[in-house]
């Protein structure tokens, strides 16, 4: 594949004035083809192509690669050991800059305080071990739906070891997922105004490919085009939050798609919309619980609690004061997490609350609340998923908000920082009425948990 | 700038504390090193436990490093100057008064950049000024008297061209703001400036860490030989306390350059939502 200057017909309308620079198509482009893919061999490089240039593909905005050398391969694609890990871990963090003048009264994990996305907000680099390999740093901006988007170091084998825990948890529902030359190996599908979107090889799993692509009807101006692509990718499994994966219950995708699994993440997969999914394809639909700064949590394969998962990652549940909560009591979830080198968390509060229960024998999350997706109902009748206002509220510098639609369809957003007049103005353009904006000084204003809150009782969200 | 003594002193004492000196009566020979002159009589002061004394300096780093100066870049950026030898000579002929507890280091910057800038200085000229000034004013409102004397001593390396005639290569007041800084809040925090004064080994590190801040080389030497020097002299690399808190910061800046450039150059493949 050849790094080509992306046609200027593809550029977004320069007009539009709720167009962020970021997505501009080829706006992030640094890397050469060698370097986003080291190891990548002819075969490899022909599924890519025939992916990148499909005639019905998408306008890529973006084009990235997983960067793994082939000793990067062999290390991604085992799970990191967990016997013992904790009490490293711990060793680990106590090295770092944020522990420096309490280190001396750090001993098991009761006696280390908890931890924020205020605390990496205010400098993310104090988490960061002193000695980290920082040439294996890939920069990650949790931005989604939970409030100022917080720049976090990721590394980039731990990143390419997330796809095969997605393997594993397919395993473990007895789904066997090889590579298939004929076949996308994965779909990571989202439904957004604007998104990144990109087609890669997958270096760990026999150059297999992958797509980023934007669902979003604005994405695909030819008729049929969405469907076509799909089609003839045949995605092996299919990765992407309630609002994407809903659009998968198109009846010509549900007629032609055959995927061996469907994985749901960043907000809370209803009941309902589990049981369509399934009905419609047959396969089993996977929810998964975790945060960019944590990285996975827990899954649940059935609707039920979340089952921690078996890896660098431990979690309580604690009261408002920092304390335990009884055992199956509802509580914040504070999660431990030692995946990602470049970021050892100890105690990192989510603002998600649930309960921490035993499915067979090991740890669950039940009731999980802090996830919900929320859609808005536009003047003209569309729906607007919640991450179209979040990017619009982080471009106008808002740390947080709480936005609501009311039975009537009336929107109003409280906000801490940023500029209420420019927030007001793009959320009145995207929803096609006025929005009125109110601000707050503090975070604690807006209440318990994420520093986001998006609710809507109008009709048909 | 005057010719003579004299206009230069009339000046100084008017607002800024400093008496009429006696030309020989500099800091180097009055022994023990302390202001020679004290105008009020005060208490001896206490000893200052040691824990105060790393907070001062840490409270002191913490200021120099919200400068973010990337030393690289100014290692990069250095022109030949004057030799250190020759700033550490003017080092230690430094008017003992400058160093009094109770001179007014912002009056004495007035003072002082008024000579070099002139009254009606021109915008540039004078958005450096307010620079060095708003520093001062920083230095002051510390409430350290090592940071006092740091800039006192930074401040004297300017002047001192009326009493000891022009240094070989001039300064750039360019960097004067970044000089005085460097001096007060880095330096000062792990050394007395008294030291600068009286230590041959620490008048060395004065000399040449005011020379690199103001952007020279030392005379003679190579970006390499002065690194290399510098770094053997460099008392806050030497202090493991406050080394560990530059080496935080250093880390700091290096994982937020790091975090830039790699959004800069590309994010990888993602295979789910978290």
């Amino acid at each position: 594949m050849s790094d080509r200057p992306v046609p200027a017909a593809l550029l977004p309308d320069p007009d539009d004035p709720l167009a962020l620079a970021e997505y501009a198509p080829g706006g992030a482009v640094a890397l050469t083809d060698a370097e986003r893919w080291p190891t990548l061999d002819a075969a490899g490089a022909a599924r890519l192509d025939g992916v990148a240039r499909h005639p019905l593909a998408p306008a890529w905005v973006h084009r990235t690669g997983d960067r793994l050398s082939a000793d990067g391969i062999a290390r991604a694609q085992a799970p990191l050991p967990v016997d013992g890990w904790l009490a490293e871990h711990l060793a680990t963090a106590r090295k770092l800059p944020a522990y420096r003048r309490v280190a001396a009264t750090l001993g098991d994990l009761p006696s280390w305080p908890t931890v924020t996305r205020e605390d990496l907000l205010d400098d993310v680099s104090a988490f960061v071990p002193l000695d980290a390999d920082l040439d294996r740093m890939i920069e990650g901006s949790s931005s989604g739906t939970t409030g100022r988007a917080l720049q976090i170091p990721d590394d980039v084998e731990e990143v390419a070891r997330s796809f095969h825990l997605l393997v594993k948890l397919l395993a473990d529902q007895g789904v066997q997922w090889r590579p298939d030359p004929g076949r996308m190996a994965l779909a990571y599908v989202v439904h957004q105004r604007q998104a990144f979107t990109y087609t890669s090889s997958i270096s760990s799993f026999g150059q297999a490919t992958m797509a980023r692509l934007n669902l979003h009807p604005s994405q695909w101006p030819a008729t049929g085009q969405r469907t076509g692509f799909l089609l003839a990718q045949q995605p092996q499994v299919i990765t992407g939050n309630p609002t994407s994966l809903a659009e998968l219950l198109h009846p010509d995708l549900v007629a032609g798609l055959r995927p061996l699994a469907l994985f749901s993440g960043a907000m809370a997969l209803s009941l309902g919309l589990r049981r369509d999914l399934e009905r419609a394809y047959g396969c089993p639909v996977i929810d998964v619980y975790g945060l960019h700064e944590t990285r996975p949590i827990a899954a649940s394969a059935d609707g039920g609690p979340f089952v921690i998962l078996d890896r660098r990652v431990h979690v309580e549940v604690l009261d408002a004061a920092g304390g335990p909560v009884p055992p199956g009591q509802r509580g914040e979830i504070v999660v431990t997490a030692g995946e990602n080198p470049l970021l050892p968390l100890v105690r990192y509060r989510t603002g998600d609350f649930g309960r921490l229960v035993d499915v067979a024998g090991r740890p669950a999350l039940a009731d999980l609340e802090g996830r919900e997706a929320t859609r808005f109902l536009a003047l003209d009748g569309s729906l607007v998923p919640s991450v179209d206002l979040t990017q619009q509220l982080q471009a106008g510098g808002a740390r947080g908000w709480a936005v609501r639609q009311g039975v009537d369809g009336s929107v109003t957003a409280t906000v801490v920082g940023g500029d209420a007049a420019q927030i007001g103005a793009a959320l009145g353009r995207l929803l096609g009425q006025p929005v009125t904006v109110a601000a707050v000084p503090t975070l604690l204003d807006l209440g318990e948990g994420k520093p986001r809150r998006y609710e809507s009782a109008a009709p048909g969200t | 700038m005057a010719e003579g003594p004299v206009p230069f002193w009339r000046r100084l004492t008017n607002s800024a504390g400093l008496r009429d000196p006696d030309r020989n009566e500099t800091a180097t020979n009055a022994t023990p090193f302390s202001p020679p002159v004290d105008r009020v009589s005060r208490p001896a002061a206490a000893p200052e436990p040691a824990e105060t004394k790393v907070v001062d300096s840490e409270a002191l780093l913490d200021i120099w490093f919200a400068r973010e100066q990337d030393d690289v870049i100014v290692w990069r950026s250095c022109l030949p100057g004057a030799s250190a030898a020759e700033i550490a000579t003017r080092l230690s002929l430094v008017p003992a008064a400058f160093l009094a507890d109770d001179v007014d280091v912002l009056q004495l910057a007035e003072n002082i950049l008024e000579i070099e800038y002139g009254a009606s200085g021109t915008t540039p000229p004078d958005r450096r000024r307010q620079e060095v000034l708003r520093i001062a004013d920083q230095v002051r409102a510390t409430g350290s008297a090592a940071a006092r004397r740091g800039a006192a001593l930074v401040l004297w390396l300017w002047a001192s061209d009326d009493l000891n005639g022009p240094l070989s290569v001039p300064l750039s007041p360019v960097y004067y703001g970044r000089a005085i800084a460097a001096l007060s809040f880095r330096l000062a925090a792990v050394v007395d400036p008294a030291e600068w004064v009286r230590t041959a080994d620490r008048r060395d590190e004065a000399a040449r860490t005011f020379l690199l801040w103001s952007g020279h080389l030392p005379a003679g030497e190579d970006e390499a030989t002065a690194r290399s020097i510098l770094a053997m002299r460099d008392s806050l690399e030497q202090n493991t306390a406050l080394a560990q808190t530059m080496a935080e910061q250093e880390h700091r800046l290096q994982v937020t350059k790091r975090l830039q450039e790699a959004r800069a150059r590309e994010a990888a493949a993602r295979y789910s939502n978290e």
